[in-house]
This record gives C-alpha cells, structure tokens and sequence, in this order.
C-alpha cells in the first residue's frame, strides 16, 4: 500500500523522521506491505514539493539549503495547499508556542478537515484545544497520533491498548528532563540551583529562556495530554495545579536527604485533579531515576504499579515514536481498504 | 490500631488459630493479652492488638471476621483505636522572619503537633530551611493536614514541599 506524508517542519525532530524513515522504509515495505512517499515539505517560508515523492537519500545527502532544491517553492503554506495536494498522512513537527498552540493547531486541524490522518509531536495544540481536536478528528473519520508529545520513545499513551483488560487509576510521573537533571545535580553535588541550570544550559538540556520548564508549565503541559488520553480526563492546561522548581535549595535537599528522601518535580493526575510540584519521595522509589530521564507510573486496578522509564527528548526519540504512529496508520488504512 | 476481643478453648493450638488469619491478611500484631482468671466453660477471653495495611484494611479485616467464623472462634467486639499519623514538611524562605512561633502555633490548634524542627540557613540573608516532622490522628487526611500547612504558607510566602 503506498501512502503518502506530508511533513510540517524540518527541524530536529522532522529531519531525524526522515532519517529514520529512509533507514527503515525497505523494511516496513517488506515486513507490512506499506511504502511511505513523502511528497510535500513545509518549512516556515515555503515548501519542497514533489508529487511523485521526494527521494528522501538525495535529501539527506544534500548539503545545500533545502530552498536551493529544483522543487523548493517560496513563500506557499500548508494552508495553501493540505486541499490541493494528495495527502493521506499529515505529520505536524513545528515548535510550540505555548500560548496559542499555533502554528500547529491550524495545521492539524487543516488536515484533519480535509479527512487527512494526522501525527503530531507538537504538544501545545493538544494541551489547550485537546477537545476541540480530537473532535473534528471523529466528525472526520481520520486517525490522529501524538505519542511524541509526550516522554518522546516511551511508549506512554500507546500502553492504553495493552492495559484493556485492566483499569488506570492514576498517574504520576516526572515529564521533565531539564528539571530532573537540575534536581539530580542539586541532590548529588549540592550545587545551588542557579550553577545546576546554567550546567544544564551549557549541556543543551535547558533553553537559553528556561522559563517553560523550571516553572512546571512544559510538565503540566504533557500531564494534561496523558490524562485526557489514559485517564478520559477532560482538561487543559489551565485546569493544572503548577508549582516550579526554582525555589527549591540545596538545604532543603539536605534536609530531605536526611530523612531518607529525595525532592523530585512530580506530575499527578488522580480524582480528575492534576497536579504539578516538587515533593518528597523515598529515595527507594522507582521514581527516584536520575539525569535527563522522564518516569511514569500507572496505578492500575488490577496489576498496581506499571512503570515505563525512558529518554523523554531528542530528535530521534521523538522520530521513533511519530514513526510507530505512522506503521500504525498505515495498518489500519490496510485494514480498511 | 485495631483490638479485637474474641474467646478461645483453653485447649493446646487455639491461639495459633486465632494468629494465622491474622498473619496471613497482613496484620501487623503489637500485643496479646490472655485473661485466664476470667475463664468460663474452659473458654479463655483474649485481646489481641494489630494494624492491617492501610490501603487494604476494610477487606482485609471482613476475610479476618469470615475466617474465624469458619474455625468458630467467637468475635466478642472489635474496637479501633486512635491511629497517629506522620508526614515531613520542609519549609523554605523567611521562616523565622514570619514568626514560626506563631506558625506552630496556628499547627497546634489545629490539632497538628510538631514532633521535630530542623532549621539550616541559606547563603541568602534570613531566608531559612526548616524541616518539620508532623503528627496527626487517624480521622484526619494527610490532604487535610498539608491544605491547613499551605494557607499558612501561602500567607507568608513560605515554599512548602511535603511526601
């Protein structure tokens, strides 16, 4: 079956799709019977477009800008477009901005209008307008996924369809890596949290405005994605409880040392309340993991605690996760056809 | 703390009976108390004090009752006592600035005690670090406890991080 992808956003995350999706695409023809043809990339000032299929090995091969290619065309949008192109996979990779959910909401719901299936790994449109999307993605009849929105590689939203016979009862979870490698460096070398950032930053683990992540809203804004999706929640991000982490000092870790804890920057979802703030866990705990690494605990009815730990950023983590998206896609438009 | 007062045959191997439910639904068993001097008809009453697993307590305590009926052991009364619970708080910013007296005090008509108090300065001038180790009687939620913790912080911008 040949299924053709249009990708918005050739950043990190987009260009190691592509990657990812060369090293893999004879695989997945031979394995599934699915050959994936991008088709269409947009960028912020225009677009490559080729309906016969970019050959993704002279993309990646290419050393010169993307908009010095024969079919590079300036200044056209998705907008202009996602109606006129044969598309059947839309993947939506922009930066978020956190407010507005834009650009990428009126992508995502462009496709979805034009009855196109939609994977997403920009996380703003679902944690302000989770509703509002998953609804026209019914009245649609089209698939929509955005497991990269969320721990990136771990399959946290996924695991919903191997837990069918059991029942979530709550989530808790660290979605931050930035602030879990300040607080690990905070508890393992006492260092104050002002030095533990600006190591982050000269590592890349932090932006240069950090202000998303220490303050809690980059958690909040991925709690809300898995509530809605593994608990049926119903919120956005304004209906989460925030509290950062830059108050925290390296006394109050010693202190918390001292009784046998450590101070983790949590995120909980449980009796439709979300919740995100430093807390005390026992130094024991599973979610006591350290460095960039994201955690997620489900209390289940049935089996207790699941734990899924993993990388939760980076390009091809999150290329990993939009790519098992697609395969899914591309076996349930099988199915129908 | 559960006690639960029951009547035993003063025969070899009651008491083990009585014990392995018991042990067997997670009870954690603090003390037994045999009152031979009260025996009648060769039945001996007992006492015998234990805690059962918070989260599983209610269940665990009906397959206890439904066990010892089954060996026809005679469940006289069973009575649970007032259970103290506790929680640790750190407290950071101007902690003895805002008055900490006053602070625990406000703790302490609210039937929150302050079994301990560690305090460590910051570099910064005034702005302390204090650890609290807290107790409160069963009846009261921890959510109950941190809620009356965080109004007084959040009056006096004290940043509060519990367990």
């Amino acid at each position: 079956m040949d299924i053709k992808i249009c990708l918005i956003g050739m950043g990190v995350v987009g260009t190691s799709f592509l990657q990812l999706l060369y090293e893999k695409e004879e695989f997945f023809e031979r394995k599934f019977d699915l050959k994936f043809n991008v088709n269409s990339i947009f960028e912020i000032d225009g677009a490559l477009i080729k309906e016969d299929g970019i050959g993704l090995k002279e993309l990646l091969n290419n050393k010169k800008d993307i908009k010095n290619l024969p079919n590079w065309k300036n200044g056209v949008t998705p907008i202009d477009l996602i109606s006129k192109l044969k598309i059947d996979v839309c993947i939506e990779t922009t930066p978020t901005n956190h407010k507005t959910g834009e650009p990428g909401l009126t992508h995502i719901i462009e496709a979805l209008k034009n009855h196109i299936d939609v994977i997403s790994s920009n996380k703003g449109p679902f944690y302000l307008e989770y509703e509002k999307i998953k609804n026209i993605a019914k009245e649609n009849n089209c698939s929509l996924k955005y497991e990269a929105t969320v721990a990136s590689s771990v399959p946290t939203l996924g695991i919903r369809e191997n837990l069918i016979g059991n029942e979530i009862l709550s989530i808790k979870a660290i979605l931050n890596g930035t602030n879990n490698y300040i607080l690990s460096r905070m508890t393992a070398e006492s260092v104050n949290f002002a030095f533990a950032l600006s190591e982050a930053q000269e590592f890349g683990y932090a932006e240069t405005d950090p202000t998303l992540d220490i303050e809690g809203y980059d958690a909040a804004g991925k709690l809300v994605i898995i509530a809605n999706d593994l608990l049926d929640y119903s919120k956005s991000i304004t209906d989460v409880k925030i509290e950062g982490i830059s108050k925290i000092t390296p006394q109050a870790i010693d202190l918390a040392k001292s009784e046998g804890y450590v101070i983790k920057h949590l995120a909980m979802a449980e009796s439709n309340k979300l919740i995100v703030k430093p807390m005390l866990i026992d130094k024991s705990s599973p979610l006591n993991i350290n460095g960039t690494l994201n955690v997620i605990e489900l209390q289940t009815k049935y089996a207790g605690p699941i734990i899924l730990i993993g990388r939760g950023a980076g390009g091809f983590e999150a290329a990993s996760a939009i790519i098992n998206d697609l395969v899914n896609i591309g076996i349930k438009k099988q199915t129908k056809s | 703390m559960i006690n639960l007062e029951v009547k035993i045959p003063d025969t070899p191997g009651s008491l083990i009976e009585l014990i392995k439910p018991i042990s067997q639904n997670g009870g954690n068993i603090y003390g037994i108390l045999h009152f031979h001097d009260r025996k009648i008809n060769n039945m001996i009453p007992v006492n015998i004090n234990f805690e059962l697993i918070e989260d599983i307590k209610e269940i665990s305590m009906q397959n206890i009752k439904l066990e010892l009926k089954e060996k026809n052991i005679q469940i006289e009364n069973v009575s649970y006592g007032i259970e103290r619970k506790g929680i640790i708080v750190l407290l950071t910013g101007h902690v003895f600035g805002t008055d900490i007296l006053d602070t625990l005090q406000r703790l302490a008509s609210k039937s929150i005690r302050v079994l301990e108090l560690h305090a460590v300065f910051t570099e910064f001038e005034e702005v302390s670090n204090v650890k609290l180790k807290i107790e409160f009687s069963e009846g009261t939620t921890k959510n109950e406890i941190v809620n009356e913790i965080r109004m007084i912080c959040d009056e006096k911008e004290l940043f509060l991080i519990t367990n």
